[in-house]
């Protein structure tokens, strides 16, 4: 077995957490703070830090305004975090690939 | 071992991006299309006395029609414009939800409008109209904006207690049912799509 696509997989993706934001952020254009922690069922301080470490990567972007009066903080994946995460997602359908019977 | 765990990573990858996937792709200018027609439509009902079943019946169900058609169309081309697929998994799922109350909503219709009964009924029809819709829209709020089904719910509890007040009563609704179509398929469409550019919320993407 070539144990090469794994030692490539994307570290800060590969994190359960921020895999799924990445995900859910994969599929929309952009979702709110909100939508993000009801969907994932994160807690306010645990969603902060994944976020924190995806945008310090340059993975996702964030972005702070007002709706109805409200602060309403948004997050969407930047085109660095969209070409790692299907890199990310090649590399895990590799793996399979590999590993299936013949 | 391993492959397993690549495997479940992807599966889980599946589901979190189809439950992310909401509807919005030109919710906005689609509820203020129905809302102007659903309007007009009953403007058009009450002007030339169109209150026997067969006429009311008729209008609406071609009213209905338009709706329909109109709407696919500006969501095709908001596609278009887009660079996106129509038929995106969250539009065919939308679609999915609306179709069974919508066709059981339609084929009420035609049989209501076939066996022309009282002009009495025409009250009855549009509540069940109402109910059939407020349905369609909950089931399709799942993979919408929250507000979709909170639309959906207005519809059906209006319509179930506008029903159940003629039974309690066991009085007539003493309602003109170009009146109950207005509002519900005209003001309430108009004013959810007003809502949806005033908030901003009518963002295109499905």
């Amino acid at each position: 077995m070539n144990p090469e696509p794994y030692l490539q997989l994307d570290r800060v993706i590969h994190e359960k957490g921020r895999l799924a934001i990445m995900s859910m952020l994969a599929a929309s254009p952009e979702l709110s703070f909100t939508e993000l922690r009801g969907a994932l069922a994160m807690t306010d301080g645990n969603l902060t830090t994944h976020i924190r470490a995806l945008q310090e990567t340059g993975y996702v972007s964030v972005a702070k305004s007002f709706q109805n009066r409200r602060p309403l903080t948004t997050c969407s994946l930047t085109a660095a975090g969209r070409k790692a995460f299907t890199e990310y997602i090649n590399l895990l359908e590799r793996i399979v690939q590999q590993n299936r019977p013949k | 071992m391993e492959t397993n765990w690549a495997a479940e990573n992807l599966q889980t990858i599946r589901t979190l991006m189809e439950r992310s996937a909401v509807y919005r792709r030109a919710l906005a200018p689609i509820m203020l299309f129905a809302g102007v027609l659903g309007t007009a439509a009953a403007v058009v009902g009450l002007l030339f006395h169109l209150n026997s079943m067969r006429a009311f019946g008729t209008l609406w169900l071609g009213t209905a029609i338009v709706v329909v058609a109109g709407a696919l169309l500006i969501a095709r081309r908001q596609a278009f414009k887009d660079r996106e697929p129509f038929w995106s998994p969250p539009t065919r799922r939308v679609a999915q939800a609306l179709l069974p109350p919508l066709t059981a909503g339609m084929c009420l219709g035609v049989v209501f409008t076939s066996a022309d009964l009282d002009g009495g009924f025409t009250v009855l029809l549009a509540l069940l109209w109402v109910l059939f819709y407020g349905c369609g829209l909950h089931a399709a709020g799942f993979f919408a904006p929250r507000g979709v089904k909170l639309l959906g719910w207005s519809f059906i509890a209006c319509a179930c207690l506008l029903l159940l007040r003629a039974v309690i009563t066991s009085s007539d609704l003493n309602l003109k049912a170009h009146w109950l179509m207005g509002f519900f398929f005209g003001g309430l469409h108009l004013a959810y799509g007003a809502y949806l550019y005033l908030t901003g919320k009518g963002k295109n993407a499905a």
